[in-house]
């Protein structure tokens, strides 16, 4: 957090970096119950970040909501966000699984957006999670994990650069170019997944 | 490649038969309407030269059977050569060629050689089947729900499948058939469960069946 998101989150800062930490940790023993062997390890890397103000303010003015720390823990379900990316599309299910079946939270909604990939070719799953927080009127927040392969992390912040700049020249090619990247390397990671249930039925 | 030539005339048969193997090609003689398209029906030629008048069936209901069916295997139609409806009938139906009787037989070959040419390029074509489509061209393979792209050698293993629905194919047989046994069994299997797993994260209804004798395609639930 950087000093004006410290400003904005006030008093609610230190919680929620506590609450982050808690979870990775959580999130990090989920993984490594599944395998600490670097070779079969199912996620490449695991991250977190808590939501900018800039960032709050612009989703929640959007909605004419107030353009504050609580309202936006109220409001929105991603202000923590975990990532979880991993190897191959078959470990994000396991992954799921583990998650679901932990006590620590309760989990709200699924989004699958890897069976029901977005228009524009995006593709992860996300899972929204209730866990417990300990602020006045605030006994509860949501937040968001979502999970993905190394293919579609990559191509998710190629897209994402895409989003904020400005001024690109052939956007129409550069949109429907990522849209037959994002189809190949979907394609690309199925592949790999049965290639692997090969290898490891051969076991 | 693999022609399967139907002509009750046994002599013009015989003839043809002898010419078209020392021009290199596998050919199949059969004598009427019915066998012929018992055979064509396996989806096993490359090629089918049909004469219009056989008995059990003619030419032309064959071919009629076989578009119907989806089996868009390149047909040329010999015809009598007063019989200018015969072709038109013959080409209304789906044929792709015809040569009317009596023939030279270098202007069949000819015709043959083009019709198989101009086969590698029937490749521009969305395949429909149930809730799913696959752009032949792209390789896209998309429903409702998700798109993926295939890979050359996925577009000819699924096409196949697609327009041969119901019937079973073994590894070997689709070796053969698409790839003039170039391919290892192995690879084959491999592709088989890619193109398995790629129908289902696309939520298609439609499958391939591994079995025993083979490989099937068809709707789920079938």
């Amino acid at each position: 957090m950087n000093s004006k998101d410290l400003e904005f989150y006030g008093d609610l800062a230190p919680l929620l970096i506590e609450k982050e930490n808690s979870l990775l940790s959580e999130i990090k023993g989920i993984l490594d119950s599944i395998s600490t062997d670097s070779e079969t390890a199912l996620a490449e890397h695991l991250k977190s970040r808590i939501k900018s103000c800039d960032s709050i303010k612009e989703k929640l003015g959007k909605n004419d909501l107030d353009e504050n720390a609580v309202t936006g823990l109220k409001e929105l379900s991603d202000v923590i966000g975990l990532r979880i990316v991993t190897h191959f599309v078959g470990d994000i299910y396991t992954v799921l699984e583990k998650i679901q079946l932990s006590k620590k939270w309760r989990v709200v909604t699924v989004k699958d957006y890897i069976t029901n990939c977005k228009p524009n070719g995006y593709r992860s799953l996300h899972v929204i999670l209730s866990v417990d927080f300990d602020y006045p009127g605030l006994d509860h927040i949501n937040v968001e994990i979502q999970l993905r392969t190394i293919a579609m992390d990559c191509w998710a912040s190629l897209e994402h650069q895409l989003k904020y700049k400005k001024n690109i020249k052939n956007t129409e090619l550069i949109v429907s170019e990522l849209k037959r990247c994002a189809d190949e390397m979907a394609s690309t990671d199925l592949s790999l997944q049965t290639i692997r249930e090969m290898i490891q039925n051969h076991e | 490649m693999k022609i399967l030539y139907a002509e009750d005339e046994q002599q013009i048969s015989r003839a043809v038969t002898e010419i078209l193997k020392i021009e290199g090609f596998d050919v199949t003689s059969v004598y009427d309407g019915g066998e012929a398209w018992g055979r064509i029906s396996t989806g096993y030629y490359d090629a089918v030269i049909l004469d219009i008048m056989m008995p059990v069936m003619d030419g032309i209901d064959v071919l009629e059977k076989m578009r119907n069916n989806d089996i868009f295997t390149p047909v040329l139609m010999l015809t009598a050569k007063a019989s200018i409806d015969d072709r038109i009938k013959g080409l209304s139906v789906g044929a792709d060629d015809y040569l009317s009787k009596p023939f030279s037989m270098k202007e069949l070959v000819a015709r043959i050689n083009s019709m198989l040419r101009r086969k590698n390029q029937y490749k521009n074509e969305i395949l429909k089947f149930g809730n799913t489509s696959l752009d032949c061209t792209t390789g896209e393979l998309k429903s409702e729900k998700s798109s993926l792209r295939l890979s050359n050698i996925e577009v000819e293993l699924l096409s196949f499948l697609v327009k041969n629905p119901g019937a079973i194919y073994s590894g070997e047989k689709l070796n053969e058939i698409l790839w003039q046994n170039s391919k290892s069994a192995d690879s084959i299997s491999l592709y088989i469960a890619y193109l398995k797993n790629k129908l289902t994260q696309v939520c298609s209804d439609s499958s391939i069946i591994i079995s025993d004798p083979g490989y099937i395609f068809g709707v789920k639930g079938r």
